[in-house]
């Protein structure tokens, strides 16, 4: 088992907004969300590079306003023309949609070496996530994500990929469709070091904007399954992601418990200790060690976000 | 998504030594006689099933379905040189593992298209995945050949290795028809398959069961399956609407 953190980026819940949007930094400061992603609109007819190689450093500092991490989001077949207009300092990263298959990222990754350079961002830094809406990019997701060291997060559009599977995206079976494709996202994404953001079913069809106390239980299935954090329809969800995606109380005090009682049975030459009529060992006390590290992680995104709350708007 | 236009949604699987049950299968009105050389054809009735072929392709191919012959595996050759005759839409290839088992066969159908007088490049071949090997494999088995049109999820029990008939929740087969599925979607082939329960498939699945795998199958993002009873036909075709 490695010991690098985990996970690997504290983003458990993200929005879209657009950059249309007149309340866009207002909307973003009071979502407490820790990513936000920019999307835009190509109008017909307009010069839509020189419109938004003008509003994009304002509307990424707008984003930025209440500690979020800030994405734009880019169209993988016409990425070279995109990226161009929109990557500026201040973003961490993009989401590239479409992505079919490895090529797409190499190509991705080479305009943003280009960008970094002309644009004063540090060479390699921006992330580059994947947003997967098609077969190709599931099948070919391995090969996707060894494409390009800047890869972070697999996140799976799951209403394109029903349609572009031919699957209905209602959850009427009494299994879930997407199961297996959502476990071959995560287990590829955690194999480069990476991380994979989703929602549990049926939510993740339904996008439904559920009580408190099912969210609450939906976000903790999807935790458990894998997913790090979750893009959120609702603004309503950013709470609960926010509380449900990292170690809860509970386990916290319990964790706490096991380094305790174990570092006491180590001394005493002991290597598994019993702890309420479980055994804890080696595997049990490093979990607890990470779980801690992921908590205290957690805390500490949120003292940053409270902190840029405090700050008066410039 | 490559649209898949009027897909093929009942194949109905005929024993090839049967010319009698081959021909009765027209009132049911599957979208596809899939005349079989596997398991439906006792092993001593096999070269009779043969030499019938070319007649019985002929006399099949004049009405509205389509006609496919599901060749073995093991005497793939010789069944598809049975099976190539005026009147043949396509080849059904089960378990096939490897790219080179696939562009073998396809290129034993160009010669025998030439040979014989068929509209050069015409015959289709349909994959049916039955291993490991093969569903790992999919989509480089799907583009051995332009010849392939369908992908599906055959037979597993044997090929898998599964041992007793499985119970309960299969959650492997679901595995493997995403797997399937995702191949085919992704090269633009039909994807063939149901959600058949345990216990409840080939000859013995009733007419509601059978429905009921279509059904879901069709929700998964399937466009047909193979099916062997002439009630399971109408159940298929309403099952994928």
């Amino acid at each position: 088992m490695n010991e690098k953190p985990m996970p690997k980026y504290i983003r458990r819940s993200l929005i879209s907004l657009s950059l249309d949007d007149p309340q866009l930094g207002e909307k973003a400061y009071a979502s407490w969300a820790d990513a936000i992603i920019l999307d835009f609109v190509r109008k017909p007819g307009t010069d839509w590079q020189k419109e938004l190689l003008a509003r994009m450093p304002a509307a990424i500092g707008e984003a930025a306003r209440g500690g979020a991490e800030v994405f734009v989001r880019v169209n993988s077949d016409t990425a070279a023309a995109e990226l161009e207009a929109t990557v500026f300092s201040g973003i961490a990263g993009v989401v590239l949609k479409g992505v079919n298959g490895a090529e797409d990222i190499a190509k991705a990754s080479e305009r943003l070496d280009a960008l970094e350079e002309s644009r004063g961002i540090a060479a390699g830094s921006l992330e580059i996530d994947v947003e997967v809406n098609t077969a190709a990019g599931v099948w070919n997701s391995l090969e996707i994500a060894r494409a390009s060291r800047r890869i972070g997060t697999f996140t799976a559009n799951e209403h394109e990929l029903c349609r572009d599977l031919g699957m209905l995206p209602e959850p009427v079976l009494e299994f879930e469709p997407l199961e297996y494709i959502k476990s071959q996202l995560i287990t590829v994404a955690t194999s480069v070091g990476g991380q994979a953001h989703g929602m549990s079913y049926p939510l993740s069809l339904t996008q439904k904007n559920v009580g408190e106390e099912d969210l609450r239980k939906a976000v903790r299935r999807a935790r458990d399954t894998g997913f790090k954090g979750a893009v959120c329809p609702h603004a309503s969800w950013i709470k609960v992601c926010n509380e449900g995606f990292r170690p809860s109380a509970e386990e916290i005090a319990y964790y706490r418990k096991v380094i305790e009682v174990f570092a006491e049975g180590l001394k005493r030459g002991m290597a598994s200790v019993p702890i309420d009529g479980k055994m804890i060992d080696v595997p049990v006390d490093l979990r607890a060690k990470l779980y801690l590290e992921w908590a205290n992680r957690a805390q500490a995104r949120d003292e940053e976000k409270a902190k840029a709350h405090a700050r008066p708007a410039s | 998504m490559t649209q898949i236009t009027n897909p093929k949604r009942s194949w109905m699987i005929l024993p090839a030594h049967d010319p009698e049950a081959v021909m009765r299968c027209q009132e049911f009105k599957p979208d596809v006689a899939v005349l079989d050389l596997e398991y439906s054809v006792p092993p001593k009735s096999r070269e009779l099933a043969r030499s019938g072929l070319a007649a019985l392709v002929g006399k099949v191919g004049e009405s509205q379905a389509g006609v496919f012959v599901r060749v073995k595996r093991d005497t793939r050759w010789a069944d598809v040189r049975a099976a190539m005759y005026r009147g043949i839409k396509g080849i059904v290839f089960p378990g096939p593992e490897e790219f080179g088992e696939v562009t073998e066969l396809g290129e034993l159908i160009t010669a025998l298209e030439k040979e014989r007088g068929l509209e050069p490049g015409a015959t289709e071949l349909v994959l049916m995945l039955e291993s490991a090997r093969g569903f790992w494999n999919a989509a480089s088995l799907a583009k051995a050949s332009l010849r392939v049109t369908a992908l599906g999820v055959g037979r597993i029990d044997l090929t898998m290795q599964l041992g007793p008939v499985p119970q309960g929740e299969f959650r492997l087969y679901r595995f493997l028809m995403t797997r399937a599925l995702i191949a085919a979607r992704m090269l633009g082939k039909q994807p063939l398959g149901a959600y058949w329960r345990p216990g409840s498939r080939g000859g013995v699945a009733s007419k509601e069961s059978t429905a009921k795998a279509a059904r879901e199958g069709r929700l998964m993002g399937f466009t047909g399956c193979f099916c062997a009873t002439p009630e399971q036909v109408a159940a298929v075709n309403e099952g994928f609407g």
